[in-house]
C-alpha cells in the first residue's frame, strides 16, 4: 500500500461512525529555478496533505490538514464533522464515489523519483551552458507525487505520478525566445536542447518591427495554442459553467462551431500526456470527446454536476478536491489530434500573417463568447510569402477563440506535451497534447514593448 | 517554535551555510461560500511546517518540511545546504545582502472578534441572507463568500533575528450572474470581483461591509446590464472607480516597480518591468497628480507587519512622488544590488516557498473633492467600475482591462448605463494622462488575495488604498 493510500484509510476512519472520504497529496519536488543564467530561488519541497470529507445526513464538511500523526488526523476528522454537522441539508451533494476500479496508466518513472537535489541542479545548469551568448531564465523542476483516494463506501484508489518540466526563456535586453519540455520520465526531457531552441529562437528577434492592429491569419506554436485552449476550456470546457450558460457551449452542443479537421478530447489515459488514473473524488478517468470534426459534443464532468444535469449523466472524472468544486470540473488533460503540416507548411498556408511562439497574461474578457486577451512574447515574427520573416514587437491580442477554431488554415503533424501547472500548492501536475495551427482569424488589437528583458 | 527555527540554523551553519534563516509558520483557514440558496463550499484548511533559506558560498538554498520537530527542522536545513552546494560552484556571482540591524520583536494584529472563531452557522446564515438579497428573475446564479484566516510565524536567522508575527484576516463578497433569454451573460460583484475584498482584521471587518445592504443594488446592476448598450470605441476621458483603481494600481504601478522584476529574475514567468535601476529619481511615471506609497504600517492592510520574510522592518515609504519614480519595492538582494537602503518587501505565502519580493500595501494617495467633482467636469466620458478582466505585458507596460460596469458622461452628469468596457493604454502615458485623484472621503482600503509570482507559484495577499481617478484621452470599447 502506498504512503498516500494509508494515510487516506487512516483518515477517513478517523471520521469514526460518520461516512467520509479522504484525499491524500504526498509530494516530494525540487525546483532548480534560473535566472540571468544563475540559480535563483531553489525550492525543495517535501509535504503530505489530507483532506477529510464528512457526510452527515445529506449535510457535507470538509477540512485539510498536513498533520498526519494520530492526532492530527483525528483533529482534521473533527473538525470535517463540525463542518458538516453546522451545515444545511446540500440537496445538489452527489454522495461519496463508490468503490470501482479505476483505469491501469503509465505516468511513473524510477528514475524520475530518485532524482536528487544535485541531479536537478546539474539539469538546470546544462540548460544554462547550452545557451550560451544568452541569459537563461526559468527552472528545471521534477517530482514525484501519490494521490489516493479512499472511502468509508470502500473505494481505495492511489496512483504515484512522475513529472520534469525544463522551461527557457533566453534573453538579452533586446531579444527573447521561449522553448519548454514537460513529461513523467526525466529522460524523456531534454535541458540542453530546449535551452538551445530557446536561444536559436532568441537570435531571430533583433531589431523587431510594429504591425498594424487588425485581423491576421496566424500560426500558433505549440506553447501559445495550449494556453490559448486551457483557458478557452477553463471557462467553456466546464460542466458547470455549460449549465450556468456561461460556457460558450452552452446551447451549442452538436452544432459545427469548429472546423471540420478540429478534433478536442480530454484523454487522462494517454501515456503521451501527464496520465491521470482518477480525479481528486476518486473517480475514475474517462476519455471524453469535446470536439469531433469540428461539432461541440460535450464538456466534463464531475459527480455534482452530473447530479445536477440529470438524465442519466455520471462524471466523466474531472473533479476537484471537495474544498474547491465550486471552480466546477476542469478539463486536465486536453488534446488536440494533429494534421499533416510541418511548421513551414503552415507558414505557407497563411502567406501573409503572424507567427506567434507563446503567450502572456491571458484574460478572459467575454467567456460566453469565448474572447480572450493577452500578450505574444519570446518570439513573435512575420509571415510573408508564405515563409516566417522579420521579428515583431510582442501584440495584444483580444480574439475569440471558437473563432479561432472554426477557422482553422492546417493543424501541425507534431503533439507536443505543453506543462500548464505553474505548481501553486500542492503539486498535481498536468498539461495538454497540441499540434501547431494556423488560423485565418487571430485579432491584434495593439503593439506592445519589443523582445527582451 | 523559536527553538526549532534555531535549531535548523545550527543545523545549516554547521554545514557550511555563510547565513541562515528559518520561518515556522502554523496557518489556519476557513472559508464559507453559498449559491443560489444552498451551501456550496465550507472548507477549513490548516498547515504547518519550516523554512529553511540558506547562502552557502553566494549560493541560495531553500528547503521546506511539515515535521516540526528537531528531525524535521534539521532535514530542512542539511536540504537546503546541499541543494545550495550543489549549485555554489557554478555561480558566477556571488549572494550578497544589504546589512540588517538584528531584530527582535513581535506583532499581532489589531482586531475585536476572531474570525475563525466566529461559528460556522454564523458565516452560512450571512452569505445566505446577502446572497438572497441578488436575486432576481434575471440573475441565475447569485453567490456569497467569506473567509477567515489565522497564522502565527516564527523567524529567526544566523544573525540573530528573532520575531514572532501572529496574523489574522477575513473578508467577503458577493456575486450576481444574470443571463438573458439568448444567452447572453453580465455580472457584478460587490465590493470586488474575484472573491470580494478581505482585511488584516477581526469579523467586524466583514460585518461592516454590507454585504446585505449591498446585494439589492448588486443584482439589479446585474439584471439591467444584459440590456444596456455597449461601451463605445474611441478616445475619451475616463473617470475610474475607487475599486479599479486598485487594480490599476497593482498592475501598473505595483509589479513594475519590484526590484527582482527589474533585475529580471522573474523574467521567465510573471515577467520583467519597463524599468531600470537607473530610472530611480529620474523617471517621470505618471502627472504631478500621481502619489504612490508602499505602507505595511496601514491599519487594516493585508500587506501589514512589523517584520517582513527575511526579517526586515516595516516602513512607509513614497514609491512614486508628484509623478516621479521614487523607490522601489525590495529585499536585502536587491538592495545591495541597487546600493539603496529599501528592503522590507520580501513574503512567502507558505513555509514550503522561499520569499519573493512581493507587494506589501501600496496605495494611491488621496487627491482632492470628490468623485461627483471629478465627473462634473468631464464633458464627455467613461465611468468605469469594478474589474471583469485583466491583461498585461511582460514589461508592465500595455495593459488592457474591462470592468463589469460602465456609464456614460454627458457634460458633467453620469448618463445610461454601459456593458462590456474596456480601456487600453500604455503605463507611464496612461499615468501621465491622470489629472485628477479625489480625495480623502473616496479613498478605500481595497484587499486581494489572488496575486500570483514566482516558479514554484505563491499568492501574496495585498491591500491597496486607492480614490477614484480622472484619466485624459483613454482608449475604451477594444472589441476582439
Amino acid at each position: 500500500m502506498s504512503r498516500a493510500l494509508e494515510l487516506a484509510e487512516r483518515a477517513w476512519r478517523a471520521a469514526e461512525g460518520d461516512e467520509a472520504d479522504a484525499l491524500v497529496h504526498v509530494e516530494e519536488s525540487g525546483f532548480a529555478r534560473f535566472a540571468g543564467s544563475e540559480v535563483h530561488q531553489p525550492t525543495l519541497i517535501r509535504d503530505e496533505t489530507v483532506t477529510v470529507r464528512v457526510v452527515r445526513d445529506g449535510r457535507w464538511g470538509c477540512a485539510t490538514t498536513n498533520r498526519v500523526d494520530e492526532d492530527g488526523l483525528r483533529a482534521v476528522a473533527r473538525r470535517a464533522a463540525e463542518a458538516a454537522g453546522r451545515s444545511p441539508v446540500d440537496p445538489g451533494f452527489a454522495g461519496l464515489q463508490d468503490a470501482a476500479e479505476v483505469p491501469a496508466v503509465e505516468g511513473y518513472d524510477e528514475q524520475t523519483a530518485a532524482l536528487t537535489p544535485e541531479e536537478q541542479a546539474d539539469a538546470a545548469a546544462a540548460a544554462i551552458t547550452a545557451a550560451e551568448g544568452f541569459g537563461l531564465y526559468g527552472y528545471y523542476t521534477s517530482g514525484v507525487t501519490q494521490v489516493a483516494v479512499a472511502s468509508s463506501t470502500g473505494h481505495a484508489v492511489s496512483q504515484d505520478l512522475t513529472d520534469v518540466s525544463v522551461l527557457a526563456l533566453a534573453a538579452t535586453e533586446a531579444a527573447s525566445g521561449f522553448a519548454e519540455a514537460s513529461g513523467w520520465r526525466a529522460g524523456d526531457v531534454d535541458p540542453a536542447a530546449v535551452a538551445t531552441e530557446a536561444a536559436d529562437k532568441a537570435a531571430r528577434t533583433h531589431g523587431a518591427s510594429e504591425i498594424e492592429p487588425r485581423t491576421y491569419r496566424a500560426v500558433l506554436e505549440p506553447y501559445a495554442f495550449s494556453e490559448l485552449l486551457f483557458y478557452f476550456g477553463f471557462s467553456s470546457l466546464n460542466a458547470l459553467a455549460f449549465l450556468e450558460g456561461r460556457s460558450y457551449l452552452s446551447g451549442r452542443l452538436g452544432e459545427r462551431i469548429f472546423h471540420p479537421s478540429f478534433n478536442l478530447r480530454d484523454d487522462a489515459l494517454d501515456p503521451a500526456g501527464l496520465p491521470k488514473a482518477f480525479d481528486l473524488e476518486g473517480v475514475p478517468k474517462q476519455e471524453v470527446t469535446l470536439v469531433e470534426e469540428g461539432v461541440a459534443r460535450d464538456v466534463v464532468w464531475d459527480r455534482r454536476t452530473a447530479k445536477q444535469a440529470g438524465d442519466g449523466r455520471v462524471s466523466t472524472g474531472h473533479g476537484l478536491s471537495a474544498p474547491a468544486q465550486s471552480f466546477g470540473p476542469i478539463p486536465f488533460n486536453l488534446s488536440v489530434a494533429p494534421g499533416d503540416a510541418s511548421l513551414e507548411d503552415l507558414a505557407a498556408h497563411v502567406e501573409d500573417g503572424i507567427h506567434v511562439t507563446r503567450l502572456h497574461y491571458l484574460g478572459v474578457v467575454d467567456p460566453r463568447e469565448g474572447i480572450i486577451t493577452g500578450m505574444t512574447r519570446d518570439g513573435t515574427f512575420r509571415i510573408e510569402g508564405g515563409r516566417v520573416t522579420e521579428p515583431l514587437v510582442n501584440l495584444r491580442f483580444t480574439t475569440s477563440v471558437p473563432d479561432l477554431a472554426a477557422k482553422l488554415l492546417g493543424l501541425g503533424r507534431d503533439v507536443t506535451l505543453v506543462n500548464r501547472s505553474d505548481f501553486y500548492d500542492e503539486r498535481y501536475p498536468y498539461g495538454t497534447l497540441v499540434p501547431a495551427v494556423a488560423t485565418e482569424a487571430f485579432t491584434i488589437v495593439g503593439t506592445g514593448s519589443g523582445p527582451g528583458l | 517554535m523559536h527553538e526549532l527555527a534555531e535549531h535548523a540554523i545550527g543545523a545549516a551553519v554547521g554545514a557550511g551555510a555563510g547565513y541562515a534563516d528559518a520561518r515556522v509558520l502554523l496557518r489556519r483557514a476557513q472559508n464559507v461560500s453559498t449559491k443560489n440558496g444552498e451551501v456550496d463550499s465550507v472548507s477549513d484548511s490548516e498547515t504547518e511546517g519550516i523554512g529553511v533559506r540558506v547562502v552557502l558560498d553566494g549560493a541560495w538554498g531553500f528547503a521546506g518540511d511539515p515535521r516540526l520537530s528537531e528531525e524535521g527542522a534539521r532535514d530542512a536545513a542539511l536540504r537546503a545546504v546541499a541543494f545550495a552546494r550543489a549549485s555554489a560552484s557554478r555561480a558566477k556571482t556571488r549572494v550578497e545582502l544589504a546589512p540588517l540591524a538584528v531584530e527582535t520583536g513581535e506583532y499581532r494584529t489589531p482586531m475585536e472578534q476572531d474570525p475563525i472563531e466566529v461559528p460556522l452557522e454564523r458565516k452560512i446564515e450571512l452569505c445566505l441572507r446577502a446572497e438572497e438579497g441578488l436575486r432576481r428573475r434575471e440573475v441565475k446564479i447569485a453567490e456569497a463568500s467569506v473567509r477567515a484566516l489565522r497564522e502565527s510565524k516564527f523567524f529567526c536567522s544566523s544573525e540573530g533575528g528573532r520575531i514572532r508575527q501572529d496574523v489574522v484576516e477575513c473578508g467577503g463578497g458577493i456575486d450576481a450572474l444574470a443571463v438573458a433569454d439568448d444567452g447572453r451573460v453580465q455580472a457584478r460583484s460587490y465590493p470586488s470581483a474575484h472573491g470580494g475584498s478581505s482585511a488584516q482584521a477581526g469579523w467586524e471587518y466583514v460585518e461592516s461591509l454590507g454585504l446585505e445592504r449591498e446585494a439589492a443594488r448588486v443584482g439589479e446592476e446585474a439584471a439591467t446590464l444584459l440590456t444596456a448598450d455597449p461601451c463605445p470605441s474611441g478616445v475619451m476621458t475616463v473617470v475610474i472607480d475607487s475599486e479599479q483603481m486598485e487594480l490599476q494600481v497593482h498592475e501598473s504601478v505595483g509589479h513594475p516597480t519590484e526590484l527582482d522584476r527589474v533585475y529580471g529574475t522573474e523574467a521567465a514567468y510573471a515577467g520583467t518591468s519597463f524599468l531600470k535601476p537607473e530610472d530611480l529619481d529620474a523617471l517621470r511615471y505618471g502627472s504631478e497628480h500621481m502619489n504612490v506609497t508602499a505602507d505595511p504600517t496601514t491599519p487594516g492592510g493585508l500587506g501589514s507587519f512589523a517584520y517582513d520574510d527575511e526579517g526586515a522592518p516595516a516602513r512607509r515609504r513614497p514609491v512614486v512622488a508628484a509623478g516621479l519614480l521614487v523607490g522601489f519595492l525590495a529585499s536585502r538582494q536587491t538592495s545591495a544590488l541597487i546600493g539603496r537602503d529599501l528592503a522590507g518587501s520580501m513574503r512567502a505565502d507558505s513555509w514550503s516557498r522561499m520569499p519573493l519580493v512581493r507587494m506589501t500595501n501600496l496605495h494611491l494617495e488621496p487627491g482632492e473633492g470628490t468623485l461627483e467633482e471629478l465627473i462634473a467636469d468631464v464633458d464627455d466620458g467613461i465611468f468605469l467600475s469594478t474589474n471583469k478582466s485583466w491583461s498585461i505585458d511582460d514589461k508592465r507596460l500595455n495593459f488592457q482591462f474591462g470592468t463589469q460596469i460602465a456609464w456614460e458622461i454627458k457634460r458633467g452628469t453620469l448618463g445610461r448605463m454601459l456593458r462590456d468596457a474596456t480601456y487600453m493604454g500604455v503605463t507611464p502615458q496612461f499615468w501621465g494622462a491622470l489629472d485628477a485623484v479625489a480625495g480623502h472621503g473616496e479613498w478605500r482600503l481595497h484587499g486581494l488575495t489572488n496575486c500570483g509570482k514566482g516558479q514554484p507559484g505563491q499568492h501574496a495577499h495585498v491591500s491597496h488604498g486607492t480614490a477614484p481617478a480622472r484619466f485624459r484621452d483613454v482608449r475604451v470599447g477594444v472589441r476582439g
